[in-house]
């Protein structure tokens, strides 16, 4: 599904240099439900947005199912993240003008279907998610645990292939956000791959498998539990 | 004090943070106040009354006192000897003149390169009517005929080199005449009591003969002349003082309610004589219009600058909405300071003062500018519409307004979006 | 792709500041239709037929300063001794006196009409004119019915001065007839010529009426009329005033024109207006741009997380910079809607004060049409720097 061989990010500003991501190598198969995790300005979120294409890289090769994202125009690009990727943001970024139904149905726009089959993805969406009834309400109506379904719904509207989750429960309760966790595994389950940024051990612990990141690079190795003190797993 | 000025540092220091919007806004509100002002100067000018006190006092009487036939017809707008000499018939009124103007040629000696004149030929009343200041001499003392004439003082001391000629001779247009007064400086914007032919655009005139000698010796009216019967122009003397020859304008003094309807009756019974004497066979249709109304009465009033003062209004409203919407945009932008103030204790009437402060600075960078954009708004129109020329000046109460104007409309910009920033929920505006 | 319905919904949320924007693009839209239509209506007024030769026909507008000059005989001397020295300027083709020019305003005027037909052919406000035969020339105009007289008649009471009208006039005074011997309450017809433009506050501009007699008020002022070779006007024109105070000083000289600097002059206070309000139509579209671009700028700042969270979804850059225009033009065609409205609504408020015709349907369009190329300049840059965002910074959590 995801391949990422020797790849490099610096972000470069006038006076200083920094190597956000060195090396990374990472392989992830279709339907692996991956945890990434790390100290804070470790490269975590850096390294989702390159996967999620929302910022070029400086040096290395990206395959997304297949398919090199190195070279690609903007259009391409756009197209790409449309079709194969959905998003899930910390902050869950609604666009607060919209209505749920409205927000949820933007990425279809985008992909070009036609009424009808708009009306019955957002449809679908929203039930998933547990939210049919509540489709006129406009974002600011809602708790963070809803709004962060109905972005969840948003990603997973268009059925992508790749879900990309940044500190998804950050902003929740221990209640909403065992909510949504049992909604990815539940999404996960139904075979979409899902990328997951967290701080949380706990949460780490649910997805199949977890990748650390310290200073840029990816620590192949398992995950140190000072906590509970199991044995590494190793990552293929 | 030191508050407002800490308010005033806060405003500088919002405005350096984003230049661009700021003067944007800027630029829009004094285009729109540098154009309306600009023709307000002339709409206020030409609407101006010259003579407020006396407005309503003075007449122009207009009768069909003519000698052909004609229904449902307006009256003349100027009036032939005999009709003046027959409305002036009567003590009624408390002073009375009859005018016209004409063109002449001055020399001091009958050699001198000639000094193109024009020439206000009246009666004594005149100068009492109208207030004119007289600088030497004296007005004379009845209305016949006399080689005597009044100068202006620009005249006196562009013929002379001096103002103080009375008594001293000159030529005018080929007849020696002595100079009995010499008038002080005077302007009448609007002269209203020479509207016809839109001649109260125009400046006073140089010199002053009396009616009568303008009669004998043949001046024809530069102005507007008419004529209804087989009369030779060129008999000024006789057939102008007795046949339809119609080139004068008069002017009588009504002090009271009374004597303008004892007039007004005046009026009716000398037309219904005359008519019963079978000298003028039209129905009467006699007016009696007040200075004040004079200008609508001849219906000559090109309505450009009322079509242009309606454009800028519209175009003044177009830049506030515009202005406001900006400063709008501005507002938002700063929302999240403001609303920090707010959280750290400032209280709604704080962000008011704050906002007054915006007002003030506004208003003065404005005011400057609308002022620069005025003149040259001003410069274009006297280009453009020269008739118009001498009603552009600016004195301090037109600025005066334009200041309070220009307050007006930086508050208005500022005030919804100032008061939007203080009545919102903070916890959202700060989240933001 | 993105649907209007959307941006509708989300500019309807913001009613304060649509409304602001939609009022002024309506009054914008207003001004700009009717200056518009009062610049062409000017720049027709100005193209009128005038049957005359514009630019080779000279006018000298004078009088004689001192009063005997003024009077006959002295000054039918005068007037012989000056078309003398003008036909000796070269390029000079023709030259007449006369006591009014063409192509002004008002003037000497007065009633025509049948002698035995008073009432239904009199017609009020018909331009005079007292030439010397060589006017004809001076204005090339074509005598088609009649001769000229050749004698400058006086006015000494006794003797009758025939009339020379111009074609309208005679079809208007004397019907279905030939107005040749017909006589008029000033004379009898002796010839018929073609139309021109005489004053414009006249019944109908070409009802004009001639007679070949000396200056009446010479106290008016007079003047010289003159055909010149095509391309000299500028180098007789400068000649003339030194000519003419060769022939004798005592006179002033109020003005040298062409036959189009009259009709400029005629139109001066039209084509003032109109000029004026092109400036503000002009600043009218300067202020609309400025504002567009202020707005989209703000816009494109405000928005970056919309527009962040838009390019995450899939939005590619084109898409989003569509959509800013796509924004921009929905509200200008809102306020344009209004703005017809508006536009018919000025057009009656400024009927009521100048003369300006009815708004035809093209011009609001038109003016539409600018409007929005204006905006759209506009908002082009600040848009294309909002597509620029990046989807990673403006998704970011504070």
């Amino acid at each position: 599904m995801i391949k990422i061989n020797n790849l490099s990010k610096i972000f470069r500003t006038e006076l200083i240099e920094t190597h956000a991501l060195k090396n990374i190598q990472l392989h992830v198969s279709e339907g692996e439900f991956v945890a990434l995790t790390g100290p804070s300005g470790s490269g975590k979120s850096t390294l989702l947005n390159v996967l999620g294409t929302l910022e070029h890289f400086d040096s290395g090769d990206y395959l997304l199912d297949g398919q090199s994202v190195r070279g690609l125009s903007d259009k391409a690009l756009s197209a790409l993240r449309n079709e194969k990727i959905g998003f899930i943001f910390q902050g869950f970024n609604l666009i607060k003008d919209y209505s749920l139904f409205d927000n949820i149905e933007l990425p279809l726009r985008y992909r070009g279907f036609n009424a009808a089959e708009r009306k019955r993805r957002v449809e679908h969406a929203l039930e998933q998610v547990g939210l049919a009834a509540r489709r006129d309400y406009h974002p600011s109506q809602l708790s963070g645990g809803q709004q962060q379904r109905v972005a969840i719904a948003r990603a997973i509207a268009g059925q992508p292939r790749i879900l990309l989750a940044d500190e998804p429960t950050g902003n929740l309760d221990s209640l909403m956000a065992r909510q949504v966790m049992e909604l990815l595994e539940q999404i996960n389950q139904n075979g979409c791959t899902i990328l997951m940024v967290t701080h949380d051990p706990e949460q780490a612990r649910r997805a199949g498998r977890q990748v650390q990141i310290i200073d840029g690079q990816l620590s192949d190795a398992a995950m140190y539990d000072p906590l509970q003190h199991t044995t590494p797993v190793a990552v293929a | 004090m030191e508050q407002f000025l800490y308010y005033l540092k806060v405003s500088l220091k919002s405005i350096r943070r984003a230049p661009l919007p700021y003067s944007l806004t800027v630029l829009i509100l004094s285009l729109g106040l540098g154009v309306f002002f600009a023709n307000a100067t002339f709409y206020y000018r030409l609407n101006a009354d010259p003579l407020p006190h006396k407005s309503d006092k003075l007449f122009f009487p207009f009768t069909m006192m003519v000698p052909y036939e004609c229904q449902n017809c307006e009256p003349p707008n100027v009036l032939s000897y005999s009709n003046v000499q027959k409305l002036g018939a009567t003590d009624i009124p408390t002073a009375k003149a009859a005018m016209y103007s004409a063109d002449g040629y001055l020399r001091l000696t009958p050699q001198q390169p000639p000094l193109p004149v024009k020439i206000r030929l009246t009666q004594p009343d005149f100068f009492r009517m109208f207030e004119v200041p007289f600088l030497h001499g004296s007005v004379w003392p009845d209305a016949s005929a006399r080689a005597e004439v009044i100068l202006s003082r620009q005249t006196a001391e562009k013929l002379f080199g001096d103002a103080n000629v009375v008594g001293r001779s000159l030529t005018l247009d080929d007849h020696q005449y002595t100079v009995s007064a010499v008038l002080a400086d005077w302007t009448m914007l609007p002269r209203l009591f020479d509207a016809n032919n839109n001649n109260h655009l125009s400046e006073v005139e140089d010199i002053y003969l009396p009616l009568e000698t303008g009669y004998d010796r043949n001046y024809l009216s530069n102005s507007q002349s008419s004529s209804f019967e087989d009369a030779d122009y060129r008999k000024l003397p006789t057939d102008g003082r007795t046949k339809a020859i119609h080139q004068l304008q008069y002017w009588v003094q009504l002090d009271s309610a009374e004597q303008q309807q004892a007039y007004r009756q005046f009026m009716a019974n000398l037309t219904a004589d005359e008519k019963k004497a079978g000298r003028h066979p039209s129905p009467e249709n006699n007016k009696l219009v007040a200075m004040r109304d004079i200008v609508a009465h001849f219906k000559q009033q090109g309505g450009d600058i009322e079509a242009f003062a309606l454009v800028t209004l519209l175009f003044l409203l177009v830049c506030l909405f515009n202005a406001s919407h900006l400063s709008l945009n501005r507002y938002i932008s700063n929302q999240y300071e403001i609303s920090l103030r707010r959280a750290l204790g400032a209280s709604r009437w704080h962000i008011q003062q704050q906002a007054l402060a915006d007002v003030l600075l506004m208003a003065g960078i404005t005011a400057v500018a609308a002022l620069l954009i005025g003149y040259c708004g001003v410069s274009l129109m006297n280009y453009l519409l020269p008739a118009n020329r001498l009603f552009s000046s600016w004195d301090w109460s037109l600025l005066g307004g334009l200041l309070l104007l220009t307050l007006c409309c930086s508050y208005l910009v500022t005030l919804y979006p100032s008061l939007r920033a203080s009545y919102g929920a903070l916890n959202q505006q700060l989240k933001e | 792709m993105i649907s209007p319905k959307l941006i509708l919904k989300s500019m309807l949320r913001r009613k304060v500041v649509t409304s602001l924007l939609l009022v002024q693009l309506a009054l914008t839209l207003a001004l700009l239709s009717n200056s518009s239509l009062l610049a062409l209506q000017t720049w027709d007024q100005l193209r009128q037929p005038t049957n005359l030769d514009l630019d080779n026909i000279l006018y000298v507008s004078l009088k004689p300063t001192s009063k005997n000059l003024q009077e006959y005989p002295a000054f039918a001397d005068l007037l012989e001794r000056q078309l003398a020295a003008v036909r000796q300027v070269p390029a000079v083709q023709a030259v007449s006196f006369t006591n009014q020019s063409p192509l002004m305003t008002g003037g000497s005027n007065g009633n025509v009409n049948d002698e035995n037909d008073r009432e239904r052919s009199n017609t009020q406000n018909v331009p005079q004119y007292t030439v010397s035969p060589e006017f004809l020339q001076v204005l090339q105009l074509d005598v088609l019915e009649g001769e000229i007289p050749q004698q400058i008649q006086a006015w000494d009471g006794a003797a009758v001065v025939p009339v020379v009208l111009t074609k309208s006039l005679a079809e208007r005074v004397f019907p279905g007839k030939s107005a040749i011997g017909q006589l008029t309450n000033s004379g009898p017809v002796a010839a018929v010529i073609e139309d021109f433009y005489g004053q414009r506050n006249a019944e109908r501009v070409m009802y004009n009426r001639l007679q070949i007699a000396q200056i009446y008020g010479v106290a008016w002022g007079y003047g010289l009329i003159l055909r010149v070779t095509p391309g000299q006007a500028e180098q007789v024109r400068s000649q003339l005033p030194d000519v003419l105070k060769a022939v004798d000083a005592n006179i002033e000289i109020f003005s040298v024109r062409t036959m189009d600097e009259q009709l400029h002059r005629m139109f001066r206070n039209e084509f003032g207006l109109a000029t004026l309000l092109a400036v503000l139509s002009g600043l009218m579209l300067l202020v609309s741009m400025i504002s567009s671009y202020s707005n989209a700028h703000f816009n494109a700042l405000k928005r970056q997380q919309e527009i962040g969270i838009k390019r995450a979804l899939g939005a590619s850059k084109q898409g989003i910079l569509l959509e800013m225009l796509t924004e921009n033009w929905l509200t200008t065609g809102a306020g344009a809607v209004l703005g017809l409205t508006a536009a018919v609504g000025l057009n009656q408020l400024l009927a009521l004060v100048i003369s300006i015709p009815a708004l035809p349907v093209w011009l609001p369009l038109t003016a539409l049409l600018m409007l929005m190329c204006c905006v759209t300049l506009a908002t082009w840059y600040p848009a294309t720097i909002a597509t620029r965002v990046s989807p990673a910074t403006a998704t970011k959590t504070l």
